[in-house]
């Protein structure tokens, strides 16, 4: 009796309904719950995508706005002159350092400094009075400079205080908004002045150049003897400066202030940039290149070491080492990506540099390409630390991929008298290839987005490192789109170009590093499908 | 396919056993086998799941090497009178005279002219002619070259189950073994491709030793002069296989071929 009244009471617990909050079961409730969590991450890395795009997007258009000023103001008309006045000097820097190079022969002959600089003294006087033929021009450029500057300043005063009365008005303060005195900038002025200024500017150079060309004829003898190649190198160079001066002049020629800025000119010239120039009294510049450039290089040198290290490292603990071994080395090699970068960037600063300079001092080594290093902190000692961060990267998901390489496949090998070795390179290698490729492609991820370690040892100088020089440049200092990300947003101001401009660079590093992931994503879903 | 004659000449033997112990770290696998498997006969093994009967034919190639803790703790395993297990013994060598088929095919995913040439191509073997020559008598020998001639160059994996296994016979009969092992080669077989892999074995028992691990008692009975019953890591029978199934002389022989366990 007992017995079969339970079973009809547990028959009703099927009819009963499980309990409801609000209306809704628990199991939904739970569901709810699971989706919540799941979405989460995607909303979260969908907001983050949107939010860079609209704090980025406007700094195309602030772009095209201070580029407009730049012309307007005249800026860009002066920057003629300058250029002009900078091609002269380097050619006065030239003579210096031919100077310099005569007092340390002398010197290695072994005569003291002060003989080896009364030896000089010819040159030197020499140098000194081709640097005095550009007075007039360099005057000109520095009356010009500030002319045009000073409109430029009082244009974006007047914005400000232009903004400031907006501020008033709405606060109801009429009677003081109406008491700010602004004072328009003559843009008018400035063209008429200026425009006479480019036959102030052919005056000067045609006098230049006749000076140049009749104070060449005489040069210095030498200490050292190399007399006739230095004074023929010096003709090729004031050569060249003569023949960039129509260019100016031209340029000064079609100089327009009231010709709009393209468009496309904010994104190429953003994309092309050679320079990076923020904070500067004259004009800054938000250029791509050096920190892309900077980026890539850092990431290359760091991936030549970490591919290497990583791949055949999971290929000795997965396919060689005794099992013992590998519980030893695949924890290890998995803490390194435990250690925060920034003491990896603190070791990189107090001991890896030191040690690399060090060594690259060591006489007997100077035959490798880039030894010895001038620049303590350089792109190759960023490079090393995080190859370290990506050792780990590629080493796991790589021993991961090898892992998936069917044991049936190996035995087969063996079983038909392979070695070890055949084994491994004509079967499991190929096998695993996609999952290492991804894994590589995963380790750059890594290494593109890393900051810390960048930002304390890449040198931080903003400038496209020079291939000319071959390996050596690798030990050129250089900045980084993360690391100049982190260097500058703490302190700039909101809402100005520059803070827009480290949003488009946080930008497109979200693009690269979304690409990168998502072709390593691919790769691996391929491999999956075909090994089943 | 038994020999009908009890009084034909003994045969030669290929391997000799005598009383191996082989463990697996601290788990004893086999435990005292003493066994001679005879030349160019084919020997089955049978008995039921982890009796050692794969532990044993894999002895016989040393793939056990390949296990981190396995070995062989007593005992010699000779073939033509070699101790496999000596020091001196070349395993690359080794593997190369003992061939071997595993359960599941595993035909690497390269063509199938590639997946013969592989163990030629792993003596470095590098001339055209004699690679070529080599897969078409193997494939002609697992008679897999009908169907497959015209597309030597098509990925293996293309092939369907039993020609894949016939494949992997092909492939370790290229290296011309004389010992070739097969560790449940139909187990993954319908009965035709099945049917179609034993007269393959049968006929390529004129040239080579072949001892072939079952769980089918219709194949040992149909295939097989010789067999072999494991039990517990013990060999508990061992004779020619129509005296085994007619009149098995252990108690738990009789009890396994006739289906009581196992």
């Amino acid at each position: 009796m007992e017995s079969n009244s339970n079973k009809e009471s547990s028959i009703k617990d099927i009819l009963s309904p499980s309990p409801k909050f609000w209306g809704i079961r628990t199991e939904q409730w739970i569901k709810v719950f699971f989706f919540g969590n799941a979405w989460m991450s995607i909303l979260i890395l969908f907001l983050i995508a949107v939010f860079l795009f609209r704090e980025g997007a406007s700094f195309f258009s602030l772009r095209n706005g201070s580029h407009q000023l730049y012309r307007r103001a005249g800026l860009e008309f002066v920057e003629e002159f300058k250029l002009t006045q900078e091609h002269f000097t380097s050619i006065y820097r030239y003579l210096n350092e031919v100077r310099t190079n005569q007092i340390n022969i002398l010197r290695e002959k072994g005569m003291s400094f002060q003989e080896a600089q009364e030896k000089c003294v010819e040159i030197e006087d020499y140098a000194y009075s081709f640097y005095d033929l550009s007075v007039r021009l360099g005057e000109l450029t520095s009356e010009l400079s500030d002319f045009v500057t000073t409109f430029r300043d009082q244009f974006l005063s007047n914005e400000n205080l232009r903004d400031y009365q907006q501020t008033l008005v709405e606060a109801g303060k009429v009677e003081e908004a109406e008491a700010v005195q602004i004072d328009p900038v003559d843009f008018e002025l400035i063209r008429t002045l200026l425009i006479e200024q480019r036959e102030v500017y052919n005056e000067t150079t045609t006098a230049l150049v006749e000076d140049i060309s009749s104070f060449r004829k005489t040069f210095p003898e030498l200490p050292s003897g190399e007399t006739q190649t230095i004074h023929s190198r010096f003709i090729q160079e004031t050569d060249a400066f003569i023949a960039s001066i129509p260019e100016h002049a031209k340029r000064l020629q079609e100089w327009d202030p009231d010709k709009p800025i393209g468009w496309s000119s904010s994104f190429t010239s953003f994309l092309f940039g050679r320079n990076w120039v923020t904070n500067s009294f004259w004009q800054d510049w938000y250029g791509f290149l050096p920190l892309l450039t900077g980026s890539l290089l850092v990431s290359a040198i760091a991936l030549t070491i970490a591919i290497p290290v990583g791949v055949f490292a999971a290929i000795y603990v997965n396919q060689v080492a005794p099992s013992r071994e590998q519980k030893i080395v695949k924890p290890c090699i998995e803490f390194i990506s435990a250690v925060p970068s920034v003491v990896l960037g603190f070791f990189g600063i107090a001991v890896l540099s030191e040690l690399l300079k060090t060594i690259s001092g060591w006489p007997g080594l100077d035959w490798l390409p880039f030894f010895p290093i001038t620049e303590r902190l350089n792109a190759f000692t960023a490079g090393c630390l995080l190859a370290l961060m990506a050792i780990p990267t590629i080493f796991t998901l790589a021993e991961d991929a090898l892992d998936m390489v069917p044991r049936a496949h190996i035995e087969a090998s063996y079983s038909m008298g392979a070695t070890r070795l055949q084994t491994i390179i004509h079967i499991v290698l190929p096998s695993a290839l996609s999952g290492i490729i991804s894994a590589i492609l995963l380790g750059f991820g890594r290494v593109i987005g890393e900051t810390m370690v960048v930002l304390l040892c890449a040198g931080n100088r903003i400038i496209i490192p020079d291939i000319s020089e071959g390996l050596g440049v690798m030990v050129e200092p250089v900045h980084t789109m993360t690391g100049i990300i982190a260097q500058e947003m703490g302190e700039v101001e909101r809402g100005s170009i520059h803070y827009r401009a480290l949003f488009v660079l946080g930008m497109f590093l979200f693009v690269i590093s979304l690409t990168i992931n998502g072709i390593a994503q691919r790769i691996v879903k391929r491999v999956k499908t075909t090994n089943l | 396919m038994t020999d009908p004659n009890p009084n034909r000449p003994i045969p030669e033997t290929a391997v000799e056993v005598s009383s191996i112990d082989f463990y697996y770290g601290k788990t004893k696998a086999l435990d005292d086998i003493t066994l001679d498997i005879p030349k160019n006969q084919i020997t089955s093994l049978i008995g039921p799941s982890g009796c050692g009967k794969t532990t044993f034919i894999r002895c016989l190639n040393r793939m056990n090497d390949l296990i981190e803790g396995a070995q062989l703790t007593r005992g010699t395993i000779r073939i033509s009178g070699v101790d496999i297990y000596d020091k001196r013994v070349d395993v690359i060598e080794l593997r190369k005279k003992v061939g071997m088929v595993f359960q599941k095919s595993n035909p690497f995913p390269m063509s199938i002219y590639e997946n013969i040439a592989y163990g030629l191509r792993m003596q470095s073997i590098r001339k055209k002619t004699i690679i070529d020559e080599a897969v078409e008598r193997s494939l002609r020998n697992a008679a897999l070259w009908n169907e497959v001639k015209d597309r030597l160059h098509s990925n293996a994996l293309g092939l369907s189950g039993g020609q894949q296994q016939r494949l992997c016979i092909a492939r370790a009969l290229a290296i011309e073994p004389t010992i070739m092992l097969m560790d449940e080669p139909c187990s993954a077989l319908d009965p035709i491709a099945t049917a179609r892999v034993e007269e393959l074995l049968f006929n390529l028992k004129e040239n080579y030793t072949i001892v072939i691990v079952t769980h089918s008692m219709q194949q040992a009975a149909r295939l097989s002069d010789h067999t072999a019953f494991f039990y517990l890591g013990k060999l508990e029978e061992f004779g020619d296989t129509s005296k085994l199934f007619m009149n098995p002389g252990n108690p738990q022989t009789e009890a396994y071929i006739s289906g009581r366990f196992g």
